[in-house]
């Protein structure tokens, strides 16, 4: 795409805040982006954390580490503390840093919004944290905080709740800023079908948020009258149905899985036909297949409830339509190889993790399919069989996807280049240990061992083990990764404004760093 | 959005959001989707389409279990 702009160098007349204030008070889209990217770095470390706990305690059969009691909390915190905390507010400072460069806009929408919805974010974090520190511990009944359980735990199930309110306020708000500024500040000639796939991503990202965080605030909030207040939505003794909310929470929890991926998805489709330097294969079906997706991952939530109680014809129907979501994602798959398909490849790190994106989503995805079939589901429901699959598409995929990102643009934002050396060693140690820690839970599953145990049985020991080993290794390697990052912000190579040969999208028109204030005149774009 | 000389018919509205639904779509029938919907059209073509969908999931459902 060509684009033509007058100027867009940093105006030398900028009165902002210094010091601690100019993050307090800032109103630029490229501050809050960087904060929202270390707010999620430092919450992927503090989660990383206790799956390593949790990794050390499964390293061998018995309890060693941890009592069971703190083994729940850290496996609910775990998982609350990664989607919440660390994979969706990455992306979201992707958007921030991201779309207003990309669609030639100067910021957000709306700037000030975008300040408080960064800021509340850190408070929620500390709240759903402090959780461990308050009489009987943090939540201990999964991050699906399912009734009864959520019901009968300490004021720490409180606090996971106001926290969850918070963060969806933010998520709310970060959606309609990301919606507004993509509908109304694109360039001039930069029609929808034009924009960019990682902002189409993006974009249908954002409505999904809309339309969903509220469903997981009502939830929740029935969650705290049922506890504080002597409502009984989820009580049976008080007519209520605990099944409810299986079905609240997963209209909500499905299309957010499809809200951690399609992101991802987005920066992809940027990344492999940068380092293909073709353009992507069928845009407008990569459009249309992701539309199609949003819309499919609302009507699929039962399939997470298989084993809940539901007539059969009901499993059927969440079966086939669970299914049927791998054409669209098939037709993803099938454009991300065909971009590569005679291609002028090069194997930056980008790239390497794009690739390997591709590679082991496609295995989480298939994986998914064996649990959308009934039949075997009810054998591997809450087994560690579905630990894997998750994973796969969940670290594989979208946090495969974040530093596929990250790598591609840290030139734009910190104006080096990064130690391509230490990337590759990155991405490999990555992979390596990724497929080390779960695949191998795979087999556990299969074979029969439950999720959420601190101990298991004997012929369980020697996967456990190897997971163990992969999990330690996979946690160092993310040291590696800070490592670079913080090599690349104090120095290196300079990185011209088009870092990348085949970069097409208008964020590479701009001088690298970016300045602090860009596109104040738009780009016409034709 | 962008000027809309000539109107999309009802049919060309359901064959865009049935390509939509499988995800794949036509260089040409992109153009003149682009060229004659609005995102009225598309979002409403879309919701319907869900129904749609949702009722012959139902029905092949039903037709399995009897």
């Amino acid at each position: 795409m060509a684009a033509v702009h007058d100027h867009d160098v940093a105006h030398a007349h900028d009165h902002h805040p210094s010091g601690m204030m100019r993050w307090m008070m800032t109103t630029n889209h490229k501050d809050i982006g960087t904060m929202y990217l270390w707010f999620s770095f430092i919450m992927f470390l503090t989660g990383g954390v206790m799956a390593l706990t949790i990794r050390a305690e499964l390293f061998q059969p018995g309890l060693q580490i941890v009592n069971p009691e703190f083994f729940n909390q850290l496996t609910t915190m775990h998982g609350l503390i990664m989607i919440f905390g660390a994979i969706m507010p990455a992306f979201v400072g992707f958007a921030n840093w991201q779309i207003p460069m990309m669609i030639g806009a100067p910021d957000m929408a709306f700037a000030r919004m975008n300040n408080w919805s960064f800021w509340l974010l850190p408070p929620a974090a500390l709240l759903l944290l402090s959780s461990f520190f308050v009489p009987g511990g943090a939540p201990a009944g999964g991050w699906t905080i399912y009734p009864p359980l959520s019901v009968q735990m300490g004021m720490g199930m409180d606090m996971a709740i106001f926290a969850i309110h918070i963060m969806g306020a933010s998520s709310i708000m970060g959606s309609i800023n990301i919606i507004t500024t993509i509908l109304n500040m694109r360039a001039p000639g930069m029609t929808l079908m034009k924009m960019p796939m990682f902002v189409w991503t993006w974009l249908i990202t954002a409505y999904l948020l809309v339309l969903v965080m509220p469903v997981l605030a009502g939830a929740v909030t029935m969650l705290l009258t049922d506890r504080n207040f002597g409502t009984n939505f989820f009580n049976a003794a008080g007519g209520g149905d605990p099944v409810m909310f299986q079905h609240i929470f997963w209209f909500f929890g499905h299309p957010e899985v499809y809200i951690m991926i399609l992101p991802a998805f987005g920066i992809v489709s940027e990344v492999i036909p940068t380092f293909a330097r073709k353009p992507l294969f069928g845009y407008s079906s990569m459009v249309y297949a992701t539309a199609s997706i949003a819309i499919l991952s609302c009507i699929v939530w039962a399939h997470h409830m298989f084993t809940a109680g539901m007539p059969v014809t009901g499993q059927l129907f969440f079966m086939y339509a669970t299914m049927l979501i791998a054409v669209p994602t098939g037709v993803k798959v099938f454009n991300w190889t065909a971009t590569m398909w005679r291609g002028s490849m090069t194997f930056e790190t980008p790239m390497l993790f794009a690739i390997g994106f591709i590679f082991l989503f496609t295995l989480g995805g298939f994986s998914g399919v064996v649990c959308a079939i009934v039949p075997i589901d009810i054998q591997v429901q809450d087994t560690y069989y579905v630990i894997a699959h998750f994973h796969y598409v969940l670290v594989s995929g979208a946090l495969f996807g974040i530093f596929s990102g990250a790598y591609y643009w840290l030139p734009k934002w910190t104006g080096h280049m990064y130690d391509e050396t230490l990337g590759k060693w990155h991405f490999w140690l990555t992979m390596i240990f990724f497929n080390l820690t779960f695949f191998v839970q795979h087999f556990l599953g299969l074979a029969g061992m439950p999720r959420r145990i601190p101990d298991y049985a004997l012929q369980f020991a020697d996967f456990n083990m190897i997971s163990s080993i992969g999990a330690f290794g996979f946690g160092l390697s993310q040291l590696l990764f800070l490592y670079i990052v913080l090599k690349c912000i104090r120095g290196g190579a300079k990185a011209p404004a088009k870092t990348w040969e085949g970069g097409k999208t208008l964020e590479w028109t701009l001088p690298s760093p970016a300045p602090y204030h860009t596109f104040e005149t738009p780009p016409v774009v034709r | 959005m962008e000027s809309n000389p000539r109107k999309a018919t009802f049919w060309q509205i359901a064959k865009a959001v049935s390509w939509a639904f499988f995800g794949v779509r036509k260089k040409s029938d992109l153009d003149m989707d682009a060229s004659m919907l609005t995102p009225k059209q598309v979002i409403i073509g879309g919701v319907v389409g869900a129904l749609i969908f949702v009722m012959s999931l139902i029905l092949l459902v039903k037709l399995v279990t009897n």
